[in-house]
């Protein structure tokens, strides 16, 4: 054990004096968690805000004056009347009209007589901004002239509304928020655990024949066995840490950071305490030497590291798809999906976020990434014994 | 010593490697017999390919041997891997030197993976240290030391748990004269400390400043083994090179 243990120290000294290391498995997961969230906040400002700020022209065929005088409210929108709907397609092409309306030429006497009318909405639906200040126009129009028309009959809106409903939430709101973003939260941290393992996997195995110090190394004597101990063991320790530091990053990013929507604050703070983050940290242990064990055994025949990067990228969709799919409602956490690798963690995660993990289904799972652990790191110190890998 | 019987290495190589349909096996040693006394040095002699490298590396107990074993003062390398490894001091041309470590905490990594106690870690560190020159850089990192001074400390670290084996595979392959000279002094001053010194070359001048005992490699088979004095003898051509090349090329 305490020769392994000079090994790791040997080899954790060696990759953090590397920038490449340092920077990929501390700085870049500890800023990851604040990066995205101040993104996201300064993104969502600046859409609201260009949505607010945007002029909107709208063409318009016998448009009634009410309505022209409550669409002029807003300053931003422009009207524009036109005599047919024949110069629309031009129109919007040259961005002269972001949307039309045509309103019938009997309009006031339907009105009139209490018949409905039908309003044509010339519209591009990826025009968001436009499309939902427009809804919102006739919406309000619409809801006005139901007034007056009810004024008109003489009903009250109480007697034409049979009931009204009244929803009382019963789920807990950790439950809720768990189930919606505890999904992101695996898919963050094995993310961030692939690129500490496979930087430190590929700098201390291909590296040192880059290096030509695999000779050395192969000199020495200890057996194979403890020094790809000692290297799963930096490899996993890389992996994991990361993990460790984006969480931090992200506690940290709710408590410091201004104008973070209460939504998520409270989403991010109910969901993330002692117990959750424990247990799901208890899970990425195992993963993180499997995840080390298998880098290792893909890319130890790798002579380069551009050759070991191609051996070892192949993974990444298999830790990505699952993930992604796991992330989704239709999926849950059962006794079938907690023996499929990858899935059962990223469905386990978002139970335990949500606070409702079955502790039967953890154990089976957490023995079972235990399992693998074991068989990828037997299958890399086999690869990692063969001559032919190793020294040619 | 060092003795080598009917070593042999079959490498497997994958058809991917050769671009052929099958994977094959080459015979990089065949057969290979010699003796390496104390006291004197040994020169494995052969053209580039010729199998002295695998040679070295199954004496030294880094790859195994397909058949055959190599004995160190007694030990079989195969049997007995790590403690061979520990009476082994291996350098090559290229150093091997761990380059984000400084020369202070290589010797320290390798001495405690030798089993030296801290305390002898230490004596032998200011001592080899002092005697190569290494103190004025010992807190540099490797990788910001020159070729000449990442020489001074391979050669520290391959004396550093004091081995009776010396093995140098091509060690001043690329080397310039200084840096090359001071590995001629260390195989020199190991000779006379009564190690048992072999080196492997493609240059006749180093053999012919250093060796007792000469053994001549070509396509992994030994062609010539006996006293460099009785191949001098034995010479038909004007210079020790055109000998050399004249009997591998008649191999």
């Amino acid at each position: 054990m305490k020769m392994i243990f000079t090994i790791v120290k040997k080899e954790l000294t060696e990759l953090l004096r590397e920038r490449k290391t340092v920077f990929n498995s501390l700085i870049l997961p500890t800023l990851i968690g604040p990066v995205l969230i101040i993104v996201m906040i300064k993104v969502t400002q600046l859409i609201d805000k260009k949505q607010q700020e945007q002029h909107v022209s709208i063409g318009v065929i016998n448009a009634p004056q009410d309505f022209l005088a409550l669409g002029a409210e807003n300053k931003l929108n422009t009207f524009i009347p036109l005599e047919s709907a024949q110069d629309f397609d031009i129109l919007f092409q040259e961005n002269t009209i972001q949307a039309a309306l045509i309103f019938p030429n009997q309009w006031e006497k339907h009105l009139a007589n209490l018949k409905p009318n039908q309003v044509d909405i010339h519209k591009n639906s990826s025009n968001d901004a436009v499309n939902k200040r427009l809804h919102h126009l006739i919406e309000q129009y619409q809801q006005k002239l139901k007034d007056q028309r009810l004024q008109q009959l003489g009903i009250s809106v109480d007697k034409i509304t049979p009931f009204t409903t009244n929803y009382i939430e019963k789920g807990e709101q950790r439950e809720i928020f768990g189930k919606q973003f505890g999904g992101f939260i695996p898919y963050m941290f094995i993310l961030t655990m692939w690129g500490g393992c496979l930087l430190s996997a590929v700098d201390l195995v291909v590296g040192e024949k880059e290096r030509k110090t695999i000779e050395t190394t192969m000199l020495l004597p200890i057996s194979k066995f403890k020094i790809l101990i000692g290297k799963t063991m930096v490899v996993a320790t890389l992996g994991f840490v990361p993990a460790v530091l984006s969480l931090i990053g992200l506690l940290g990013s709710i408590q410091f950071i201004p104008d973070i929507p209460v939504f998520l604050k409270d989403a991010i703070g109910s969901i993330l305490n002692f117990k959750s983050i424990l247990l799901t940290f208890l899970l990425l242990i195992p993963f993180s030497i499997f995840l080390g064990g298998s880098i290792i055994s893909l890319i130890t025949s790798a002579n380069t590291f551009k050759e070991a990067q191609s051996k070892a990228t192949p993974i990444i969709m298999l830790l990505i798809i699952p993930l992604v799919l796991a992330m989704t409602p239709s999926f849950t956490l059962n006794w079938t999906t907690a023996f499929i690798p990858v899935f059962n963690i990223g469905l386990s995660i978002k139970e335990i976020m949500a606070g409702t993990i079955h502790m039967g289904m953890y154990s089976v799972i957490f023995t079972s990434l235990i399992g693998l652990s074991v068989g990828a790191v037997y299958l890399s110190h086999k690869k990692f014994s063969d001559e032919n890998a190793i020294l040619m | 010593m060092i003795q080598v019987e009917h070593l042999t290495k079959t490498f497997r190589i994958p058809k991917k490697k050769r671009g052929a349909k099958e994977s094959s096996d080459i015979n990089a040693v065949n057969q290979v017999s010699f003796r390496c006394e104390p006291g004197r040095v040994f020169s494995l002699l052969g053209p580039n390919g010729a199998g002295k490298t695998t040679t070295l590396r199954m004496i030294a107990g880094i790859i195994k041997p397909s058949s055959g074993e190599a004995l160190i003062c007694n030990l079989n390398t195969t049997d007995n891997q790590f403690e061979v490894q520990k009476k082994i001091g291996y350098l090559t041309g290229s150093t091997g030197l761990y380059e984000r470590l400084n020369p202070v905490e290589t010797m320290q990594f390798l001495g405690k993976v030798y089993g030296l106690t801290p305390d002898l870690i230490q004596k032998r560190m200011n001592d080899l240290f002092e005697l190569l020159g290494i103190h004025e850089f010992k807190k540099k990192l490797i990788g910001q030391l020159s070729t000449g001074m990442k020489q001074k400390v391979s050669i520290a670290r391959t004396l550093l748990h004091d081995p009776d084996v010396l093995i140098f595979d091509e060690p001043t392959s690329g080397l310039d004269v200084i840096t090359a000279a001071s590995i001629i002094d260390l195989i020199r001053s190991a000779k006379e400390n009564n190690k048992t010194v072999i080196f492997s070359s493609h240059t006749m001048s180093e053999v012919d400043l250093l060796c007792d005992d000469l053994a001549i490699i070509n396509k992994g088979e030994i062609i010539y083994n006996g006293t460099y004095a009785d191949f001098k003898q034995e010479m038909n051509a004007d210079s020790l090179t055109q000998e050399f090349i004249n009997r591998v090329k008649e191999a």
